[in-house]
């Protein structure tokens, strides 16, 4: 009997309203029209083919799959056991094979099943990742269709008709999703019939089988037992004493007694297994941002160990970027103490990453340098949206493409350890004044607090193409002093000694009209020690000399 | 045999018959100065290692002398690289370096210490395709970790240091040491793998000749 543990488990199937009132959020509706009397509609919905993925064992595979993310080791050796922490921990809700073999069942007592087995590895059941899953599960589904609708906790389902050509048919397409499935760990049950929710009943009720018609539909689905309706329990137990256990034995029974004496639901449950009444399944929307959360048992306050601690999000970021083909260029992981209030980490990066040991080098030289109010309780770490990463060509002898690949990468370690500001670019300013014409250029993303207005863009260009033909000014030096230093001297400056001045003078006067008018003569001189130095004397205020530059 | 092999293709790795000959000295870029080039073995900078170059003084040349390099690794086939100044003295200044030939649009200017950690992650990063860097080593296993780095970068790496650090023992592959006479430069080679050490007068260097030149 698949029974996924009741208690957490929504009664999957089973609407919680009476048929007229959908719930309002379901938004668009995918299983054909709302009224089986629109000939078109129920045309339409005639065509359809649901193919039911069902995971009997999602509580322990998404443990699992969470660890292989993490790269750690996905199958402990010796039996593993889960056990929810919310219901106090006492009994086992889901084991793997090794556990069955020595003998331990669901819905064991913890302590008796460690009686059984000393070495049992016990883990927390962990409904984020239970759910995590089973989104990755739908994000994979959502190659093979358009249409797909979550079935909480253990199920997604597909429209596959469409896709069936495409994939090859039936049997490659069901080959293929298992495959897929497989590789995230999971071990799942498939079904396919022309209604939803009889894929749904197979699949939990571990029946392969492929229908493509409606006609047989009933007879098939009459050897069901009525677990996998998921019906209330109080239903199914009352069904039970009357001898009715499996889902033809409730077909045989007259329609308006079964509708007066238990929930409207079963009746159109039932229906809607059959295909005669509609069945709206509301379409998985792939989350646009990624956010996780994970909470840290013991607390931790060495930033050191956060930053091992946040990788295996930033796998499951990663991993959830892959499947998009797109990257990510912000993010933000937010430290959660007991009381303190909650310490932020915000990463922005000069070019869409994807890959999460490059995020998690630069969340760890920020981490490095927080201070933490108290020990971290809980992670939660939240993508921005993400951004469509330009595949690289690669290049047959690759030392182009991978040098100018590396430098974003290189730009945002260097930032992350020695701050924002410590790495720039160089550029080059139509202007005459030596102190402005040049600029830091802002590299990767951050050009647009250029201070040039789009006026003075066409000359700047002009004076690019001049600089990269001909040198543009010949005597310039290649040290500026970003702060002109005064020397003292009349007629001939000093710098440890009398400089004598070889080149010059160089008028440069300039800058009357936005208050920094400069008037300057400018000299090439050569100190006692032979260092060649670019001087000025200003032609205003006394005729004062200044080092400006130095000839490297 | 595979691991002989790939000792032997460690760049690293001293072989005897090679020391002082120049029979299988892999070619070196040419520095741009003729006198420089005939003295250094491979006729010009190593393509791999750490090059050091000693000086107190700014403004004898010390740039001058490697801007020919720099704007060549502009237009080799394979360069596109970036070219990071790691804890420079002083401001870099733009429109003398594009005179020079080299491309504005890829310097990268690093301020900040430890100026030896920047520069190996520049190395190691494989983006740039040179490094120049202005740090003080007091640790003789950082300069060897960085000799490492740039032996394995093939980048055309330039530490830049004191003097009186010419005293010390040091793993680059090429040491100068540069001193202004009446003339103008002189490089003193105090060390070269696979080379001998002497002394080359260059006299006054002006790179925007040699960028009208070329």
């Amino acid at each position: 009997m698949p029974a996924p543990v009741k208690r957490r488990a929504t009664p999957g199937g089973v609407p919680s309203s009476t048929p007229a009132r959908e719930p309002p959020r379901l938004r668009p509706a995918l299983g054909g029209g709302r009224g089986s009397n629109d000939p078109a509609r129920a045309a339409a919905a005639s065509r359809e083919l649901w193919l039911a993925i069902h995971l009997p064992d999602y509580v322990l595979e998404s443990l699992r799959w969470r660890a292989t993310l993490a790269g750690a080791a996905a199958h402990a050796p010796g039996g593993t056991a889960v056990v929810d922490v919310e219901d106090r921990g006492q009994v086992v809700c889901a084991c793997d094979a090794a556990a069955v073999t020595a003998g331990i069942a669901r819905g064991m007592a913890l302590n008796s099943a460690l009686a059984l087995l000393p070495s049992l590895h016990v883990l927390p059941r962990d409904a984020n990742v239970e759910r995590a899953l089973l989104d990755a599960v739908a994000t994979l589904a959502t190659g093979f269709t358009p249409r797909v609708a979550l079935e909480p906790p253990d199920a997604v389902l597909l429209e596959v008709r469409g896709s069936l050509r495409l994939f090859g048919g039936v049997r490659c397409l069901l080959a293929e999703v298992r495959e897929r499935l497989q590789r995230l760990g999971c071990v799942p049950r498939l079904a396919l019939t022309p209604t939803p929710l009889a894929a749904l009943w197979f699949a939990r009720a571990c029946e392969e089988v492929v229908l493509r018609r409606r006609e047989g539909l009933a007879s098939r689905l009459a050897p069901l037992p009525l677990a996998c309706t998921r019906w209330p329990e109080k239903s199914v137990q009352s069904l039970a004493t009357m001898g009715v256990r499996t889902v033809g034995d409730c077909l045989r029974l007259p329609r308006d007694g079964l509708a007066r004496r238990f929930a409207p639901e079963l009746l159109l449950t039932l229906d809607r297994a059959l295909g005669r009444a509609a069945d709206p399944r509301a379409a998985f929307v792939p989350r646009p941002r990624f956010t996780a959360r994970r909470d840290l048992e013991p607390e931790l306050s060495d930033t050191a160990r956060l930053g091992l601690a946040v990788e295996p999000l930033l796998e499951e970021l990663c991993a959830f970027l892959r499947l998009r083909g797109h990257g990510v260029d912000a993010l933000e992981l937010t430290l959660l103490h007991r009381e303190a209030p909650a310490t932020r980490v915000r990463l922005r990066l000069v070019a869409p990453a994807t890959q999460a040991a490059h995020i998690a080098g630069l969340l760890r030289e920020h981490l490095e340098r927080k201070e933490l109010p108290e020990p971290v309780r809980a992670l939660r770490l939240r993508s921005g949206p993400p951004v469509p990463v330009a595949a690289v060509a690669g290049d047959l002898f690759a030392r182009h493409a991978q040098r100018t690949a590396g430098v974003p990468q290189l730009v945002e370690r260097l930032r992350a350890r020695l701050g924002p500001d410590a790495v720039h670019g160089l550029r080059l300013v139509a202007e005459h004044r030596p102190e402005r014409n040049w600029g830091h250029s802002l590299i990767f993303g951050n050009r647009g607090h250029s201070p040039i207005s789009a006026s003075q863009r066409p000359m700047l260009k002009m004076a690019d193409q001049k600089l990269g033909n001909v040198p543009y000014f010949p005597c310039r030096p290649l040290w500026l002093l970003t702060d002109p230093q005064p020397l003292p001297g009349g007629e001939r400056p000093r710098y440890g000694g009398p400089l004598e001045l070889e080149e010059g003078p160089e008028r440069i006067e300039s800058g009357w009209w936005d208050g920094c008018d400069v008037r300057r003569d400018y000299y090439v001189a050569r100190d006692r020690a032979g260092a060649r130095l670019w001087v000025f004397r200003e032609r205003q205020d006394g005729g004062r000399w200044f080092l400006h530059g130095v000839f490297g | 045999m595979a691991s002989l092999d790939d000792l032997l293709r460690r760049p690293d790795l001293w072989r005897a018959r090679e020391r002082g000959g120049t029979t299988s000295q892999p070619p070196g870029r040419s520095t741009g100065y003729a006198v420089l080039d005939r003295c250094l073995p491979g006729g010009g900078w190593p393509t791999q290692g750490l090059i050091e170059i000693l000086t107190d003084r700014c403004g004898i040349g010390e740039l001058s002398l490697l801007m020919p390099a720099l704007a060549a690794l502009g237009s080799e086939e394979h360069g596109e690289g970036w070219i990071a100044w790691i804890a420079p003295p002083h401001q870099p200044y733009a429109p003398a370096l594009a005179a020079c030939g080299v491309d504005v649009s890829r310097l990268l200017v690093v301020r900040g210490q430890p100026a030896e950690w920047a520069m190996e992650q520049a190395l190691r990063s494989g983006a740039c395709s040179a490094v120049l860097g202005w740090a003080e080593f007091r640790d003789h296993r950082a300069l060897r970790r960085l000799q490492l780095a740039a032996e394995q970068s093939r980048s055309f790496t330039v530490l830049f240091r004191r003097l009186r650090d010419g005293d010390e023992p040091s793993p680059a592959v090429l040491r100068l040491a540069l001193e202004s006479g009446p003339e103008g430069l002189v490089v003193r080679i105090l060390k070269s793998r696979g080379g001998h050490a002497s002394t080359v007068r260059l006299g006054r260097l002006d790179p925007a000749d040699w960028a009208s030149a070329h």
